[in-house]
């Protein structure tokens, strides 16, 4: 189980780097001091608030700052397109040759073939990151998360039930557990007909996603996605970015409501009118 | 991939309004008597309702956390025992009929009404119970009705737009709620194509009226135990946004009779009083005031038991209306808007 690194347990591991690892073993009783160099950045010590059952406070509004909706891999930009860094490890997806001959296909054809373009939900992850807020709302049992990005909302459920069998949902089955301080998310049954992004990143129906959310402190998710899918990919694979809570006073999220836009394009064909 | 489609209850809702439609100047159907000439606003109402109370509930619910009262967790409709507006002939008179509450659902498990709860239409005021349109409001709604094979003129339900509020606590087509708490905050997720609200309880200000959603912009506090929610801000860009729509249109009752929802969009100083009674520790009374000055004579109100706690094994489950609604709408209305793609960020 990956047990969150302690205050504690950062400070004993450095002292133990600098060489004490005898007396560290003796000092675990003093209080804890200083550690003499800044640490590399960790993956726990949250120091946020907390949830009256003792796990991080994520409630409120988050949202990505990155470039992952329009290409997960690096790219310069085109147009409408900001140019943007990879969030996949080691830079590449590991597409299987006639997957990877298929994503090149629908990255020619992403205008018109991109399932969002079609107002359908965008499925998980990408609507992480999609460039639009989204709400965590934590309570001991489920976690809702609402998207602003067409209404798609997800209920984790955090109460040990397993996911359901024969049924494929748009943003799929989630199911979630706090490992210490991380709030760890399974989800399946997402179904084949979702993209990751807009570059044409797919997968199969045999998809499964593991969220992975570590908060470093109040207002920062370290966020780790590890991509399954045998049937698309040679290896399960990771992306990885940070989400970042929107701390303006008295922000709500507001409304994409994409289907009422294809029918105001509908009805003004139909009308003529502009 | 699942996509459950609205098909069959968006037939079922549209084919009666065309019945209604093409019928509604026809002699009164065998069986039914003749609807009584139109009483005036205010007329007392129908010998076999009471006058609307408010329920008074002595139930006080636990606290959460931060000291709200908790009313969190799962919830299902309760049917509505009626139309949502009073049956244009007395109970009494009333044949068989498949609107009176019976419509469909999609569970197996139908909530029954609390205890002593009384059995009535959901419009409950103004006493006449029916929808006080304006005469120009009367006279959209006919051309909508009448014209319900034109997907311009089709429920915004049926379209799978957000219905708004009250409407996406009226119990059709599908009939799950989750209600969260978190500190400041009620959240309603309502099963029906996804929707949420997210309900700030800080007293905050409303917002630009240049910022509209379809679900309104909501701003809640607790009176005692009963959460009571302004909602505003309406979307108003579709006529297709119905203030509300019976979950069938009675078939054979034209469209003066004011016997379903159907027709009426809203305009843009509409707005909402919504009132959650919790009853007791498995049930919430709902109650909506409805303002929209350029649509009605006054304002005027819907009520009824609205939630029941979900059993305890029960699952919400994702309802994506839009993703399988383009093969809905050819059928219905011929419409393709299979080929229609929108620029998104």
């Amino acid at each position: 189980m990956n047990k969150p690194v302690t205050t504690r347990g950062a400070i004993v591991a450095a002292i133990l780097a600098i060489g004490f690892s005898v007396a560290a073993q003796a000092q675990r009783g003093t209080p804890p001091r200083p550690p003499a160099a800044p640490a590399a950045p960790a993956k726990s010590g949250y120091s946020g608030p907390r949830t009256p059952d003792r796990k991080p406070d994520l409630n409120g509004i988050w949202q990505v700052m990155n470039t992952a909706h329009w290409n997960l891999e690096a790219h310069s930009a085109t147009e409408g397109v900001p140019a943007g860094f990879s969030v996949v490890e080691g830079g590449s997806i590991p597409y299987q040759p006639q997957a990877l001959a298929k994503r090149n296909e629908n990255f020619k054809d992403r205008l018109t073939a991109d399932p969002i373009r079609k107002c359908y939900m965008p499925g998980v992850p990408r609507s992480t990151y999609m460039p639009f807020p989204f709400e965590i709302t934590q309570t001991p049992k489920h976690i809702g998360i609402a998207y602003e990005f067409a209404h798609a909302t997800r209920t984790i459920f955090l109460d040990g039930t397993p996911h359901m069998e024969d049924l494929d949902f748009w943003m799929g089955d989630g199911r979630g557990r706090w490992e210490g301080d991380t709030l760890v998310i399974d989800t399946v049954s997402l179904g084949g007909e979702t993209w990751f992004d807009q570059a044409g990143n797919f997968h199969s129906d045999a998809l499964k996603v593991t969220e992975r959310l570590t908060p470093t402190d109040a207002n920062h998710i370290d966020y780790e996605v590890t991509i399954e899918d045998p049937k698309v990919f040679t290896r399960p694979w990771k992306m990885h970015m940070i989400v970042y809570r929107r701390i303006e006073k008295d922000l709500e999220l507001l409304d994409y409501e994409c289907t009422e836009h294809v029918y105001e394009k509908l009805f003004q064909q139909k009308t003529g009118k502009p | 991939m699942i996509t459950r489609l609205i098909g069959l209850a968006a037939i079922v809702m549209v084919v009666p309004s065309l019945a209604a439609a093409q019928t509604g100047a026809a002699a009164p159907q065998t069986g039914v008597p003749a609807p009584a000439p139109a009483a005036g606003r205010g007329a007392p109402p129908p010998a076999n309702y009471p006058p609307y109370t408010r329920p008074v509930s002595t139930y006080v619910p636990p606290r959460t956390p931060d000291g709200q009262p908790d009313i969190s967790g799962l919830y299902l409709a309760i049917p509505l025992p009626r139309n949502i507006e009073t049956p244009s002939v007395p109970m009494a008179a009333r044949g068989p009929n498949r609107a009176n509450g019976e419509f469909s659902y999609s569970l197996n498990e139908r909530p029954k009404l609390p205890e002593g709860a009384i059995v009535r239409p959901a419009g409950v005021d103004p006493a006449d119970g029916k929808i006080p349109l304006k005469p120009e409001a009367m006279q959209l709604r006919k051309e909508i009705i009448a014209n319900q094979e034109k997907i311009e003129r089709l429920d915004g339900r049926v379209l799978c737009l957000s219905p708004g509020i009250p409407r996406s606590t009226v119990p059709a087509p599908v009939v799950g709620y989750q209600i969260f708490q978190k500190p400041g905050y009620v959240v309603i997720f309502y099963e029906q194509s996804h929707l949420y609200r997210t309900i700030p309880l800080d007293g905050r200000a409303p917002l630009d009226p240049k910022i509209q959603k379809a679900m309104g912009v909501s701003r809640g506090h607790w009176e005692g135990n009963v959460l009571v929610v302004e909602v505003t801000n309406f979307t108003n860009n579709l006529e297709n946004n119905w203030v509300i729509g019976a979950v069938s249109a009675t078939p054979g009752i034209p469209a003066e009779s004011l016997a379903t929802g159907h027709g009426i969009p809203h305009s843009d100083v509409y707005r909402v009083t919504e009132r959650y009674t919790p009853i007791d520790a498995n049930t919430i009374h709902y109650e909506a005031v409805i303002n929209d000055e350029k649509v009605f004579t006054q304002p005027w109100t819907l009520a009824w038991y609205g939630f029941a706690r979900a059993p305890k094994d029960y699952v919400p489950i994702e309802y994506a209306c839009f993703e399988g609604n383009a093969k809905n709408l050819l059928l219905m209305t011929n419409t393709d808007i299979s080929g229609i793609r929108v620029n998104v960020p």
